[in-house]
């Protein structure tokens, strides 16, 4: 897999101007566009339509603040398979485990308004699991070489957002099923 | 994705879920995440005084087989020792639910939550013995 940095020629940070990404994407995607290749070599063509899909894909990576992490992790030569993330804080698993069960009660009782408040709860915590990775990309983005425990702790808060994303995923389906 | 019979009539149909009350000496607690997923499984053990495993319950909020991996899991380690059951491999829940092999990490799940419940128990009962002695040298 190609460097989505790369592809879409921009620097390698966690905290990026998504409008300004967002343009970088849109002026390649045009420049690529079938359109601009009609009557040219069949092979370009190829090669602009295979271009074309790259810079699709680097942009859903990158806008994506998870798979941007994993990009930029790969980057600094750490891959984090699945089924091989370092187990979470018991701290942290116990108030999920939490979370999940007071979600479990809210969609027992289909208070709609009650899960909405929890939704919100929620989104602030992922918020809040982001802009812990943002701050440890920050300090990553400083050193020339950075040691294995500032990855590992990036590797560590990256598997909590994943936690709150499942839990917001489910909060959200269980309200549009009771609405 | 297809789920095996065995997995839907775990889902559908679970055994043993539930509590044990954690601060009982003899009840282990293990807890368990899957951070790809976002799974969290609890499964907790009550042993006996010959160390045999005589109630097992679990909660687990994740996908049908992660749930059905944990049922499983609660079913064969009751009446084990809890040796045996920390023997018990992931290998062997896959196979008996027949998991497709993206869904291998739920059986690993569960046998990190028995693994982890039987460590509990254990670092329990050595801090009661641990105090039990202390008390005996007094």
């Amino acid at each position: 897999m190609t460097d989505p940095f790369d592809v879409l020629g921009i620097e390698p940070r966690f905290r990026l101007d998504l409008e300004s990404v967002g343009a970088r994407h849109r002026d390649l995607s045009r420049a690529l566009h079938p359109d601009r290749y009609v009557g040219r070599p069949a092979n370009e063509r190829r090669l602009a339509l295979s271009r074309a899909i790259e810079v699709n894909q680097a942009f859903g990576i990158v806008r994506d603040p998870v798979r941007r992490a994993q990009a930029l992790l790969a980057r600094h030569g750490v891959s984090v398979p699945e089924g091989s993330e370092p187990p979470a804080e018991p701290t942290f698993l116990m108030r999920m485990l939490e979370l999940r069960e007071e979600l479990a009660a809210l969609v027992a009782t289909k208070d709609v308004s009650a899960l909405e408040r929890f939704i919100e709860r929620a989104e602030a915590d992922e918020a809040g699991a982001v802009e812990a990775l943002a701050a440890g990309f920050a300090e990553l983005e400083r050193r020339a070489e950075p040691p294995p425990e500032i990855t590992g702790e990036l590797v560590r808060r990256l598997g909590e957002l994943r936690y709150y994303r499942r839990l917001l995923g489910e909060a959200r389906a269980a309200r549009d099923e009771i609405e | 994705m297809a789920y095996s019979e065995k997995v839907i009539e775990h889902y559908e149909n679970p055994k043993n879920v539930g509590t044990l009350d954690q601060n009982d000496p003899s009840v282990g607690t293990g807890l368990v995440g899957a951070p790809a997923c976002g799974d969290v499984m609890r499964l907790q053990i009550k042993v006996n005084e010959a160390g045999v495993i005589e109630d097992a319950r679990f909660k687990t909020f994740g996908c049908g087989s992660a749930i059905a991996s944990s049922s499983l899991a609660t079913e064969w380690i009751k009446g084990k020792t809890v040796d045996e059951a920390f023997a018990i491999k992931n290998s062997q829940i896959a196979e008996e639910l027949s998991l497709p092999p993206v869904k291998i990490h739920c059986s690993v799940l569960a046998e990190d939550a028995i693994k982890s419940a039987i460590e509990d128990y254990r670092r329990k009962r050595a801090a009661r013995e641990a105090a039990a002695r202390e008390q005996g040298n007094s």
